[in-house]
């Protein structure tokens, strides 16, 4: 009887992603951008959450709009504002774009239709068990070489925007 | 014809049930929020030897409830260069996370509104959502003051989201959920969390004073050296939004620590009737709701320096020593939590007896410098 629920969710969140994503590009002004953005990534945490996935949908809004957002506007504020427009700023590569973007597009959907038939999701109960087993048993070498690269870009910046002392 | 609770058809439930749930919550932080103000005047004027609120209504009980009339009958204001949508938008921002996350606050025995296995997760999300709405609402005013209030707020709840998380991490390893409910559970009779971790409770609670932008650590909204941060620009309801906001905050980080540290709605009769779980959570709540007003009127500012340095040189530190030493112990003695809570009171005492040590040394090292320098 609630069939109708779940692909109805999907198409709001499809449709609000698309637009918002093609409001980030478009949009004249950054602020607005970084705010559709942080919209984008809200809703695909709701995508996450449609797969069941309620982890990973909350460390999306957790990273994403909780820090990653925050941190583009602090950017953003340290930069003066000129009346320039970003939206035609942007749409000035839009050749270099197409030729980037078509081909990943491509690849991707070739990837989603491939995953057409296979076998339906793991049983519900969420997916924190099998994600965390996978990231610290499974792949944990894998992971700690990522989290030592981050820690490296981390010091990098660090020493790149110290001051010198005298 | 499947059967709901109450003999409703569970399609019309569903809603049905979101819809009680909004309205009860709502009900519950706009109802706090007054109590919330009236406690925080007459703590405030008891402790700074005055009277507080007297004379609207017995003992000034309605005084709060004037001021709330008076705030809805304002007239919202918007000054000609702010931006308007993000302006509008921003009190909105800040209030719906913190209205969300009630869904998932266990006030008694099958009274919660969504028992997620990642609740704790889920509130901790919620909560760095805030920062969003204050840095446009920051931005939008169109105001240096604002602007510095705003900035000052991101900087804050990033750097102190870490020590919170680390801290609640190393309850999350205790317990062995991250369910708010599995969490309030695991904590019958005497056996709370607060006895086994003490220190990630102070950790927690330090942390969560800094997340809800209340003294010490109200540098965004400081009235002193900003005007009023990024409230600056706002008026009437608006302001109160972002007010409603800060202490349904201060009610969630106080519900967060009487579920993982204070053992949530145990008490005496819960097992005979558990609808007097809602009583004993609400006042352990409110006691630390009481304790967030009296540090406020007790203690002074920060400065921002001393703020990051609080919170990237001793806090994340030592919550991260708590953290490997709590996992360490949890896997050599796995059956008991005896030598985990010896380590944690170790730790709390060291850190309580050492930051005044550190400080004075500090100090002398600081005049010490000036006096070269001079």
């Amino acid at each position: 009887m609630l069939d109708f629920i779940e692909p109805a969710l999907f198409a709001i969140l499809t449709i609000a992603i698309v637009a918002a994503g093609a409001g980030v590009v478009l949009a004249n002004r950054i602020t607005t951008s970084a705010l559709l953005m942080a919209f984008t990534f809200l809703n695909i945490a709701g995508m996450f959450v449609l797969l069941g996935a309620e982890t990973i949908a909350m460390f999306q809004v957790l990273i994403y709009v909780g820090a990653i957002t925050v941190l583009i506007l602090y950017g953003v504020m340290f930069t003066p504002q000129s009346p320039r427009a970003y939206g035609l700023f942007f749409q000035t590569q839009k050749y270099w774009a197409a030729l980037f973007v078509v081909p990943i597009a491509i690849f991707v959907a070739l990837v989603a239709f491939s995953f057409r038939d296979s076998a339906t999701l793991g049983a519900k109960g969420g997916d924190l068990l099998p994600l965390a087993t996978s990231v610290f048993r499974d792949f944990a070498f894998p992971f700690e070489v990522a989290s030592v690269l981050l820690l490296a870009a981390m010091v990098g910046a660090i020493v790149l925007v110290k001051r010198d002392e005298e | 014809m499947p059967v709901g609770p109450f003999g409703i058809d569970p399609v019309i439930w569903a809603p049905l049930r979101l819809v009680i749930a909004v309205l009860l919550v709502v009900g519950l932080v706009f109802n706090g929020a007054l109590a919330q103000i009236y406690l925080e005047r007459k703590i405030q004027a008891i402790i700074q030897d005055r009277l507080g609120p007297l004379h609207t209504g017995p003992w000034g009980l309605l005084q709060t409830f004037a001021d709330a009339i008076k705030l809805l009958g304002k007239e919202d204001i918007r000054a000609r260069l702010t931006d308007k949508w993000f302006f509008l938008a921003a009190p909105s921002i800040v209030f719906s996370p913190m209205l969300a996350s009630y869904v998932v606050i266990p006030f008694a025995p099958g009274i919660v509104g969504a028992d997620l296995n990642v609740g704790l997760l889920y509130m901790t999300t919620l909560g760095s959502m805030t920062v969003l709405g204050i840095v446009i609402a920051g931005w939008a005013s169109n105001n240096k003051y604002s602007l510095m209030g705003g900035l000052r707020s991101a900087g804050q709840l990033i750097s102190y989201e870490v020590p919170q998380i680390l801290s609640l991490v190393t309850v999350v390893l205790v317990v062995g959920t991250l369910s708010m409910v599995g969490i309030a559970e695991s904590q019958p009779g005497w056996q709370l969390n607060v006895l086994v971790l003490p220190l990630a409770f102070v950790t927690y609670f330090i942390a969560g004073l800094a997340e809800t932008n209340r003294a010490p650590f109200d540098l965004p909204e400081a009235e002193s050296e900003l005007v009023a941060g990024f409230l600056t620009e706002y008026s009437g309801m608006r302001w109160a939004i972002f007010f409603l906001a800060e202490y349904g905050e201060v009610t969630v980080v106080s519900s967060i620590v009487t579920t993982l540290w204070f053992g949530a709605w145990h008490g005496p009769f819960v097992e005979v009737f558990p609808l007097i779980g809602v009583l004993w959570f609400t006042l352990k709540t409110y006691f630390f709701v009481l304790v967030f007003m009296w540090i406020r009127a007790t203690l002074p500012r920060l400065r921002i320096d001393q703020l990051m340095s609080l919170c990237w040189k001793v806090l994340i530190p030592l919550t991260l020593t708590n953290l490997v030493v709590t996992a360490t112990l949890l896997l050599v003695f796995p059956s008991t939590l005896v030598p985990v809570a010896i380590a944690n009171w170790i730790l709390l005492a060291a850190f309580v007896l050492l930051l005044p040590y550190v400080q004075r040394r500090r100090l002398v090292a600081l005049r010490e410098r000036l006096r070269t320098a001079a």
